[in-house]
């Protein structure tokens, strides 16, 4: 019964991911999308809350965000993900939480 | 059996229309008789304050609306703890009967539901 | 926005898209009266009763019950005899928050066929 997020804001503008992260659940994952991207710069202070994670938990983002704004996915364990892969993901957990 | 929801309110009431439109939400789901229930929390658990008077900028009242929930069928009402305190809000009496959950308890809420809305 | 006037006791009062009033503070019994006879309906206590309550609702939660809320409602302050859809539905021509809300001179609830 696990469940995705879906994260779209900038870690620095808005406090949807310190919120997912306190109410993460083992097993949950994370997809970073659009601005929310920037929480995966290395060396910032929302990738380093998210090294902290509990390590059953998954971080994904879409890959053309991550592209776009030159930010080093290597840093970190994330998966990259086309449109149909984040389609694919969606499905495959219990249920989606979008945290618009 | 009707799908569960568990609805996650986190906009000031003066900030958007987005508190008015997560309590739409749950205004219609009641009036159809569906299970939901509404977690306020980051911003939402500021539509909870007492003493709120909206028609200083001429805005509906909201948390007289939110009052309603209830003989809507909306009995399932939780607000965060940890939203409460970081707004200096730990002990203030809230305008609506509402459980405080900490993250754990929320972590719950969210695995009980089968859908998660934001708004 | 006013689409029709009812005209009580020689005022002009303006009527929205849904037939109910533009303003709550047009409305007194004359105008529910008034209201009531365009539903072929004749006001008893049983209603007035129901009426009053509605407007007490709208003061309190500054909107309109649906249905279901209306029941609750009605269940709470008057008791179960009256809080049933059945009798609501009975008094108010089968659709009861609908119709009551219109007379009690609120807005059409939400939520509503």
């Amino acid at each position: 019964m696990t469940t995705l997020h879906i994260i779209n804001a900038a870690p620095t503008q808005t406090t949807q991911l310190s919120s997912c992260l306190r109410v993460l659940s083992a097993g949950d994952g994370i997809v970073f999308c659009g601005e929310a991207v920037q929480a995966l710069r290395a060396g910032s202070l929302a990738a380093q809350q998210l090294q902290g994670i509990d390590h059953s938990c998954k971080v994904y983002a879409l890959e053309e965000d991550v592209l776009a704004r030159a930010i080093d996915a290597e840093a970190l364990p994330v998966t990259l993900l086309d449109y149909p892969a984040f389609v694919a993901l969606c499905v495959a957990y219990s249920r989606v939480s979008s945290w618009t | 059996m009707a799908k569960s929801v568990l609805l996650i309110s986190r906009q000031a009431p003066w900030a958007g229309i987005g508190a008015a439109e997560a309590l739409d939400i749950a205004l219609a789901a009641g009036a159809f008789d569906l299970p939901l229930s509404i977690l306020f929390m980051d911003d939402g658990v500021l539509q909870l304050l007492d003493q709120q008077q909206p028609q200083a900028l001429e805005q509906k009242d909201l948390s007289a609306n939110l009052q309603a929930l209830p003989m809507f069928g909306i009995e399932q009402l939780y607000v965060a703890q940890h939203c409460l305190t970081v707004r200096g809000l730990a002990d203030n009496p809230l305008a609506l009967t509402a459980e405080r959950v900490d993250d754990q308890r929320i972590q719950q809420l969210i695995r009980q539901h089968d859908y998660v809305m934001t708004l | 926005m006013s689409v029709d006037t009812l005209v009580v006791e020689g005022r002009e009062i303006a009527l929205d898209q849904d037939a109910c009033l533009c303003s709550l503070a047009d409305w007194s019994p004359q105008v529910a009266q008034a209201l009531a006879a365009r539903e072929g309906m004749e006001l008893t206590d049983a209603h007035w009763e129901v009426l009053y309550l509605l407007q007490q609702f709208y003061t309190q939660f500054q909107l309109s019950p649906a249905n279901r809320a209306l029941v609750k409602y009605v269940a709470l302050n008057l008791g179960k005899d009256k809080g049933n859809s059945l009798y609501l539905n009975g008094l108010f021509n089968g659709m009861p928050a609908k119709l009551a809300a219109r007379l009690a001179g609120l807005p059409k609830p939400a939520n509503c066929f």
